[in-house]
């Protein structure tokens, strides 16, 4: 039976909702939320201290955006998520257009060649992190709404992966390899669970496996590179290859147990900018196997309460939203942890709710608000 | 009303879930345990080499006392100054940074001593590093630290100050041989410092750090710190002064003999062993090992390439080769005296056995010449020993047999190294009891044919005249730890008695009676009871390979007081190219100058009888501000003359000084106005005159003489040297030291 359609559906949900929201997934992240500022603080101190003068030039900014952004999340969750879907197709336009007009416009942070940041006054963000969020609305609209469609190649297949497609084109343009492989994974996950047909999902696996396999072979020159310091970080130990290294310095150091929280020597300018991408290193030196294990698990728990309200969720809409979201940072996660150990390929992946970025924090946690907003909305009787 | 998710959805939803768990926990978490776990230790000890700077701490190397508590070796705080020219780029303003490194430049060129345009220039270079100059002393380094306090410009940023250690011999050249020296990480090398460089290093200390990535201290309590230990001291038997002489004599005596093979001295307590003085010239500066004399550098300069590195490195271990311990020669008649004890203690001969020397004596029918050609007819045993006659000894050496003779050869300690506490000591060679036929006994018999070293020479010499024990000589009597605790002491028991105390005594009656009336007189000194014995040896070998037919070794030991003997002396002269060679004729003479000084130095008092009374040196008396008869009088009393010059009737000046010694009839000069120039008079020729001479030629030319050497022999001696060149033009009434020798010696 097919949805509403989008006009008819907004006019009958209300701006407010009241349910009672997942209680579990809130607690699971706000625990996650002060892990990561604490270690952010740890791992950042040295660095600030050195650069800017001050211990807490980071710690204060990013608690002062999460305590921001809890907030924007609470009062997210109050909203219908419904009210969202109206603005589904033109935010993808709009990023669309701001990813091209980006890749116009020369660089707009000075120093570098790369397109990906977006400077609006004091305000850097990378605008592929809205991409994220604007492809998962999308998918989460149209898949709801054309649930009969899914199966047809056109539809499921060629439309939608044509949009998921666009968006990865322009990122990976800019370029910015990492989110290009979010982006795509997203998308993908998502069709796969709207429902496309299983041997397109075969058929999507071996075209991923092919592509490893291109770029593990060498043909592509920009990753030559990449990969040959993924394989072998110790050929340029000061060169390419240090980032990688310190990272694994740091996390061996960790042993089972850990130096103690603040105890890294590694975070003594040996690990450039520990607060960011590489910050799980200094968790897995301060905290040891058993911390690193305790977080990611509590990550996995994250993930499993996302799901089970994505299961939950009244509607299809609500509950690829739901899906779609968690598994971005499910996702985020993973890749972050496989990067910061070189289980794959050095890419600029940031550890959600633990590395340091404002914007990015707040996008995050009004994306918590939706899911939360979603877990309102449950049906109760469901299981699980 | 919308509805859920449908069953696939769900069931998809599932799956994702089931394959993120499997990536997070099952990839994620199993690199973690691999890498945490399984590959922990490797990455930790990466990081800990990155993080931890592990610096040594100088344990600071013992001192070298004499026996009197004078520093022989110290080691004293320096400091390197470097720069970091690569610091100055931070700088960027260009006016700025000239000016920085101009004043720079300026400060240490001038507290350092180094040409200003060079430390300039270091400031231009593009390293990170750059030594400005290492040894600096303390004075120095402070003046470089208040540069940098009183900067205004940070100068701490561009100038450092390393901390190390230099070794330093406060008295240069002396002993150096025996101390040896240090190398660049003040590790021994040669002579004491290397024989003690264990005792001498102690342990030094470390401390660990945790550095960040540029290189500062991590603010965290990682250091750990193990301080280091000192090291021992040495308190050795030499007597800096004792030393000084021997080398003072063994010095002079090279250049007058023009020995060009290097000489030395040993100076040895025979009771305990203990070295007093042991000196070997041409030496070195400890302080600068590596420089050659001038005349060692002229040779290398005048070579190329590879033959100069080879020079090079031949003539400095030869500057550092220990002769007297390292190198062996054939110690010729002075062996005689062990030959002698044998003989006497087996009872082959006694002291009153007459002997016969026709001028050589045939054994085996080989014919074997006594350095006397024309014979020393009928003697006495002890007449043989001072007339040092080959026949006589090498008939003693066929009645002792060959047996008898390397026991004995061997309870003197002469087939084994003494052992004494230097590196280096030499094998001894020579022919075991089965090898020795009656030839090589009779070589034998009087020091020739067989190879010893200076100190086992010495050390037998030792056990002839100290009651027949052999002592174990020795450098090292105490060694202490850095408060001054006495680690260890040195035992100085005999090894064992050779032979009795009886034949020791006669020994010592027959040396004696070499210094008096034998071959050794030359060693004479006034007051004191000397006993000794001469050696000439032909240095067989390198005559052999050189062709040359001159080539000595002279050498005389001398054992003093001899009715109870405390010091012996070996001279040691390699190669005399003089106009003498006999051992009696030139070293005789270094073993006499050398006792005269150290005798009275070490509380020996001397007993001059009335003959030596007669002739000893007078003391010049003060007689300046009296009037000119009194002082006059005065002078005359004490049997010298005097010469007035000037028309006051008071003296003014008086010249030579009082309490200076001349020879009797020496003559005073008195200056009695301000007005009279000083009485100049030319120095004439002293050498070749007897003593009556040269007391005429004083008298005749207003020139003061003092006599060395063996002077108060009288019957026989001539003066060859004086202490101010024939020719100089000296102040009437100055002394000159003439030396008189015999040159009726044996050999």
């Amino acid at each position: 039976m097919p949805e509403n359609t989008l006009r008819k559906n907004s006019k009958k949900h209300k701006f407010f909702i009241n349910g009672k929201m997942d209680l579990t997934f809130l607690f699971l992240l706000l625990v996650i939320l002060t892990v990561g500022l604490i270690m952010l603080f740890s791992a950042s101190y040295v660095y600030a201290y050195t650069h800017y003068g001050n211990n807490y030039f980071f710690i204060a900014k990013q608690a002062t955006f999460a305590v921001v952004g809890v907030g924007i999340m609470l009062f997210v969750s109050r909203i219908d998520y419904h009210q969202l879907r109206r603005f589904a197709i033109p935010f993808y336009i709009a990023i669309v257009i701001l990813l091209v007009v980006m890749l116009i416009l020369p660089p707009m942070v000075s120093g570098t060649t790369v397109k990906r940041w977006f400077s609006v006054g004091p305000i850097n963000f990378q605008p592929s992190e809205l991409g994220k969020f604007a492809v998962i609305l999308l998918l989460s609209h149209l898949i709801a709404a054309n649930q009969q469609l899914m199966k047809k190649f056109t539809f499921g297949i060629l439309f939608l992966g044509g949009l998921v497609g666009l968006v990865c084109v322009l990122v990976v343009l800019e370029p910015h390899l990492s989110a290009t492989v979010l982006i795509f994974l997203i998308g993908a996950v998502m069709m796969i669970v709207g429902g496309i047909q299983l041997r397109w999902i075969l058929g999507g696996l071996g075209v991923v496996a092919a592509a490893v396999v291109v770029l593990l072979s060498g043909v592509i020159e920009y990753a030559q590179d990449r990969i040959t310091y993924w394989l072998n970080p110790w050929a340029a130990p000061v060169g390419e290859g240090y980032q990688t290294i310190q990272s694994l310095l740091s996390i061996g150091s960790g042993g089972l147990l850990g130096r103690g929280l603040g105890q890294s020597r590694q975070k003594y300018l040996w690990v450039p900018e520990p607060h960011n991408d590489f910050i799980f290193a200094i968790v897995c030196e301060e905290l040891g196997l058993i911390g690193a294990l305790i977080i990611i698990a509590l990550f996995a728990f994250l993930m499993w309460r996302g799901f089970v309200i994505a299961i939950k969720a009244p509607d299809k809409f609500g509950s690829m939203l739901a899906l779609g979201l968690t598994f971005q940072v499910g996702l985020q996660m993973a890749l972050n942890v496989l990067v910061v150990t070189n289980t794959i390929p050095n890419t600029g992946i940031s550890l959600p709710f633990f590395s340091y970025g404002g914007t990015s924090l707040l996008i995050l946690l009004f994306e918590m608000g939706i899911i939360l907003s979603v877990s309102r909305s449950s049906k109760t009787k469901a299981k699980l | 009303m919308a509805k859920g998710p449908n069953k696939s959805m769900v069931l998809r939803t599932i799956v994702v879930w089931a394959v993120m768990l499997l990536v997070t926990v099952g990839l994620v978490g199993g690199r973690l345990v691999y890498i945490m776990l399984i590959d922990s230790e490797f990455y930790q000890q990466k990081a800990a080499e990155q993080q931890l700077y592990d610096t040594e701490l100088r344990a600071e190397r013992g001192e070298i006392y004499d026996r009197n508590g004078e520093l022989l070796a110290t080691s004293a705080q320096v400091w390197t100054v470097y720069i970091t020219p690569n610091s100055f780029k931070k700088v960027t303003d260009e006016a700025k940074r000239n000016a920085i490194k101009l004043e720079i430049a300026t400060g240490l060129s001038s507290i350092l001593e180094l040409d200003f345009q060079t430390v300039l220039d270091y400031t231009n270079k593009n390293t990170s590093y750059v030594k400005v100059k290492s040894n600096v002393e303390k004075p120095q380094a402070d003046a470089v630290r208040q540069l940098i306090a009183g900067s205004k410009s940070s100068l701490g940023t561009y100038i450092g100050l390393d901390e190390s250690s230099k070794r330093y011999y406060p008295n240069d050249s002396l002993a150096s041989v025996t101390l040896g020296f240090v190398g660049s990480d003040n590790q021994g090398l040669s002579g004491l410092e290397k024989q003690y460089d264990d005792e001498l290093t102690g342990i030094p200390g470390r401390v660990v750090a945790a550095k960040d990535a540029t290189g500062n201290n991590m603010p965290l309590s990682y250091e750990v710190e193990v301080a280091a230990q000192p090291g021992n001291s040495l308190v050795t038997t030499l007597d800096s002064y004792v030393q000084y002489v021997c080398e003072k004599y063994l010095d002079q005596a090279i250049i007058d003999n023009k020995v060009t093979e290097r000489g030395s001295v040993i100076c040895m307590n025979v009771n305990t062993g203990a070295i007093l003085g042991m000196a070997v010239k041409g030496d070195f500066d400890p302080n600068s090992p590596f420089t050659l004399s001038a005349s060692d550098q002229a040779i290398v300069d005048a070579l190329e390439g590879e033959e100069k590195t080879k020079k090079l490195a031949e003539l400095r271990n030869k500057q550092w080769r220990n002769k007297a311990v390292s190198d062996t020669y054939e110690p010729g008649s002075v062996f005689k005296v062990v030959t002698a004890a044998m003989a006497l203690e087996e009872g082959v001969t006694t002291t009153s056995n007459h002997y016969n020397c026709s001028g050589y004596i045939v054994i085996a029918g080989r014919r074997y010449n006594c350095h006397k050609r024309s014979g020393h007819g009928g003697q006495t045993f002890i007449n043989a020993l001072q007339n040092s006659c080959n026949p006589v000894f090498i008939t003693l050496g066929q009645r002792l047999g060959n047996k008898t003779f390397s026991k004995y050869f061997e309870a003197f300690g002469l087939t084994q190294k003494t052992g004494i506490d230097l590196p280096g000591e030499a094998t001894p060679v020579y022919h075991s009891v089965n090898a020795m036929g009656i030839t090589e006994l009779a070589s034998s018999s009087f020091g020739q044919t067989f190879n010893i070293s200076p100190i086992q020479m010495i050390t037998a010499i030792s056990a002839a005249v100290n009651g027949g024990y052999l002592v174990q000589p020795h450098l090292v009597s105490e060694i202490v730890d850095a408060n001054g605790n006495t680690v260890k002491t040195v035992n100085t028991d005999a090894k064992r008695q050779v032979i009795s105390e009886q034949t020791s005594k006669i020994l010592r009656t027959m040396m004696e009676a070499v210094v008096d009336g034998g071959g050794g007189k030359n060693a004479y000194v006034s007051g004191y009871r000397i006993g000794g014995k001469t050696g000439t040896s032909q240095k067989l070998t390198q005559i052999l390979e050189t062709g040359q037919s001159n080539l000595y070794i002279a050498s005389f030991c001398g054992v003093a007081p001899i009715d109870d003997p405390e010091i012996a002396v070996l001279v040691i002269l390699d190669e005399p190219h003089g106009d003498a060679y006999y051992g009696g004729t030139i070293a005789a003479p270094v073993g006499g100058q050398i006792l005269a000084e150290i005798l009275p130095y070490l509380g020996v008092n001397p007993q001059y009888s009335e003959e030596e009374l007669a002739k000893m040196a007078v003391k010049i008396p003060y007689v300046t501000d009296m009037s000119v008869s009194a002082a006059k009088a005065e002078i005359k009393a004490k049997g010298l003359k005097y010469r007035v010059v000037g028309e006051g009737d008071k003296v003014i000046k008086q010249f030579p000084t009082a309490s200076d010694s001349v020879q009797s009839d020496g003559v005073v000069i008195l200056y009695t106005d301000e007005t009279s120039e000083a009485l100049t008079v030319t120095v004439p020729d002293f050498t070749g005159l007897s003593v009556s001479q040269a007391n005429t030629l004083a008298t005749d030319s207003n020139i003061n003489i003092s006599f060395a050497g063996a002077s108060q022999l009288l019957k026989g001696v001539i003066s060859y040297k004086q202490s101010i060149p024939e020719g100089t033009k000296v102040d009437a009434g100055t002394i000159v030291t003439v030396y008189f020798r015999t040159t009726e010696t044996a050999e």
